[in-house]
């Protein structure tokens, strides 16, 4: 993270409602430059409405809003030339193909790359003269990537980018995000996928019901709930969670996903201390395992659910 | 090339890759052009069909009929003059040649005399050739009965035939279908880029709106004019319908029309949120128009209380402009009030469109 000079993005007490449903509920936070920072939340945490009204195509009710320090409301043609977009929905004017697209979409900028080296840096030269609505789900996601950098943009905007993607396609789109930010550009993204956030992200903003619940690297924000670590493992019958609460180490002993979860500052001690009542219960532990926290576990102490595609 | 040009070539490249798009766009009516072009045929005939009115019963008259009929061109019937102008009103001939009472005698004193003939201006290649063949016979007769005075002179008459399968009444009609459809239907691929959020992507980047909305128009009056000459040529072409008034005049009434129509669909472009809505919506609002207007049957003939409704439509008044200037048609009202409603309903539906049309 190289975070330096004014942010690329500032957000102070953002409001937005529809109707009776508060989207964003108030939220502040900053994006240094360079930056790649991730909004993790549920579907309707209130992700895309923030970061649609960053890229211009939304008005927030209340509060501020800046890109490159300037007010989003009053210079968004500006602001729009040195950004770069990428929306949930990929879709595109389906009969035209990615070379043409590319070229259209490149005319609507002061300034923007040559089409065949966005082709290339999304690696789409064997679909070049493909239509848009003949590439498979990957491939039109890669196009959109492609749309989003047409400008050689200081600040990226990816609303979900890996939604929907099969693993192997997810994992290539990572690479380029990786990519961009080896250039330093500076990205904005948002993610329902936990993986994705700690993989990615320098920074990483908790949503849920329009509110940040927490902010902060991924290491900060699981030190910041979990000193302990977590060991899991399955008995038949389950064993008594008060029981289990008691053995050493242990702060909390959960039931979580029909696994047996122990939270623990002494992971040594705990696993001995277990290990003796299992014995004495005659029971066998099975997939007996030690993880850290994860941002997964974050989400559920701080909102009670889970995350869920 | 200019960012507004892009879009125009980027959304007819949509268009011609888009077959059904293209079906109903050009084919449609191009179909409907020839499908009554065949059914109310006539004009298409090489033969011209005339009425012969003897009033005199004179060896002149008599004589008068048979150098008519010598003609091949011609196919002359004899009737009362009642009948016959009937015929030419319902199209079944296109001039009338009366000889009237006292012509023989008159020849007989060398007294000049006239022949009667009634013309359409509407369909004025027809009625050159009946009144040129009508000036070497009477000229012929002259030179062989006065040695060249003129003893039978020809006196044009004018009769508005109100033929209501004329392919010169269905020929603007049809144009001014194509022109409400390719309006009205705008709405459903600008529902379909909002619905799939190609508009918000654009919104996105810093191409004015305006532009957006322009390279539209464009497109669509490009249509317009494409249509307008792939029509009107199929019909001269084709089926001999004679343009009488100006290109220019018809160029700027299909302009208006489409423009007109392009700011309904438009209009409706804002109110109706899904594709499937807009396919529908589209359909309940043209087809009542294409037959309450008195596009494919003269708006006289219709009951009283459909013309009302039909009074309502832009349809009809498009469609009446286009037949006064193309073919000197019948009037529904008068050009300046068609061009006058045709303007109310752009700068009406625009301003609609413009306070209620949503992006997203």
């Amino acid at each position: 993270m190289t975070q330096s000079g004014e942010p690329v993005i500032a957000v102070a007490d953002l409001f937005k409602c529809y109707g009776d449903v508060k989207a964003v509920d108030g939220i502040s936070f900053q994006v240094g430059r360079g930056e790649v920072f991730g909004m993790l939340g549920p579907n309707g945490a209130g992700k895309t409405t923030t970061i649609e009204i960053l890229e211009g195509l939304r008005e927030p009710d209340s509060g501020t809003a800046t890109v490159f320090g300037m007010d989003i409301a009053k210079h968004a043609p500006s602001i729009k030339q040195r950004i770069g977009v990428q929306l949930q929905t990929v879709s595109l004017y389906p009969r035209l193909t990615v070379t043409e697209l590319l070229d259209l979409f490149g005319s609507f900028y002061a300034h923007h790359l040559p089409t065949q080296q966005l082709i290339d840096a999304v690696d789409l030269g064997e679909r070049a003269k493909a239509r848009s609505m003949d590439l498979s789900g990957g491939q039109q996601q890669r196009l959109s990537i492609a749309l989003a950098l047409i400008n050689d943009p200081e600040l990226i905007f990816l609303d979900e980018p890996t939604t929907g993607l099969d693993p192997q396609a997810r994992r290539s789109l990572w690479d380029l995000v990786k990519g961009l930010q080896a250039q330093g550009k500076s990205i904005m993204l948002t993610t329902h996928y936990m993986e994705e956030a700690a993989e990615l992200c320098d920074r990483v903003a908790i949503m849920d019901h329009g509110h940040i619940l927490e902010m902060g690297t991924v290491p900060e924000l699981i030190g910041r709930r979990f000193k302990e670590r977590a060991v899991f493992f399955d008995t038949s019958p389950k064993l008594a969670v008060e029981q289990l609460g008691k053995l050493d180490g242990v702060t909390r002993a959960a039931v979580e996903d029909g696994q047996t979860v122990l939270y623990s500052r002494d992971v040594a001690g705990t696993i001995g201390a277990l290990l003796g009542l299992t014995d004495e219960l005659n029971v066998d532990p099975r997939n007996l395992g030690i993880r850290q926290a994860t941002l997964e576990d974050v989400f559920l102490d701080l909102t009670g659910r889970a995350l869920r595609d | 090339m200019n960012t507004l040009l892009r879009l125009t070539v980027a959304n007819i490249r949509s268009l011609v890759r888009d077959r059904a798009a293209l079906f109903w766009t050009f084919f449609f009516p191009v179909m409907f052009v020839f499908l009554f072009g065949w059914i109310f045929g006539g004009s298409g005939d090489s033969k011209v069909s005339i009425g012969f009115v003897d009033q005199d019963n004179s060896p002149i008259s008599i004589g008068l009929k048979q150098a008519f009929s010598s003609v091949d061109l011609l196919v002359v019937q004899t009737g009362s003059l009642e009948d016959e102008k009937a015929a030419m009103q319902h199209g079944d001939v296109s001039a009338i040649v009366v000889l009237p009472k006292g012509t023989g005698a008159a020849v007989a004193a060398k007294v000049a005399s006239s022949i009667q003939l009634y013309l359409d201006p509407s369909r004025s290649q027809v009625s050159q050739v009946v009144e040129q063949i009508a000036g070497k016979i009477t000229g012929g007769f002259n030179l062989t009965l006065a040695g060249g005075t003129e003893v039978v002179g020809v006196q044009n008459m004018t009769l508005q035939s109100t033929n209501i399968s004329s392919v010169a009444y269905l020929v603007p009609s049809i144009l001014a279908m194509a022109l409400m459809q390719l309006g009205v239907f705008a709405a459903i691929p600008l529902v379909q880029q909002r619905e799939k959020g190609i508009l918000k992507r654009i919104g996105a980047t810093p191409l004015p709106r305006w532009k957006l909305v322009g390279s539209n128009v464009l497109l669509r009056l490009l249509v317009a004019i494409v249509d307008a000459v792939v029509i009107l040529g199929i019909g001269v072409a084709v089926f001999n319908v004679q343009i009488v008034g100006s290109v220019l005049a018809v160029v700027g009434i299909v302009l208006l029309g489409a423009g007109a129509f392009l700011a309904i669909g438009f209009m409706l472009a804002s109110f109706l949120k899904t594709e499937e809505q807009a396919t529908g919506v589209v359909q309940v609002v043209q087809m009542p128009m294409m037959f309450l207007s008195g596009i494919f049957f003269q708006f006289d003939f219709l009951p009283g209380f459909l013309q009302t409704i039909g009074r309502f439509m832009p349809l009809t008044y498009l469609a009446d402009a286009l037949r006064q200037v193309m073919v000197n048609g019948t009037q529904v009202a008068p050009l300046g009030m068609d061009l006058a409603i045709l303007t109310g309903w752009l700068v009406v539906c625009l301003t609609i469109s413009a306070r209620s049309f949503r992006w997203e």
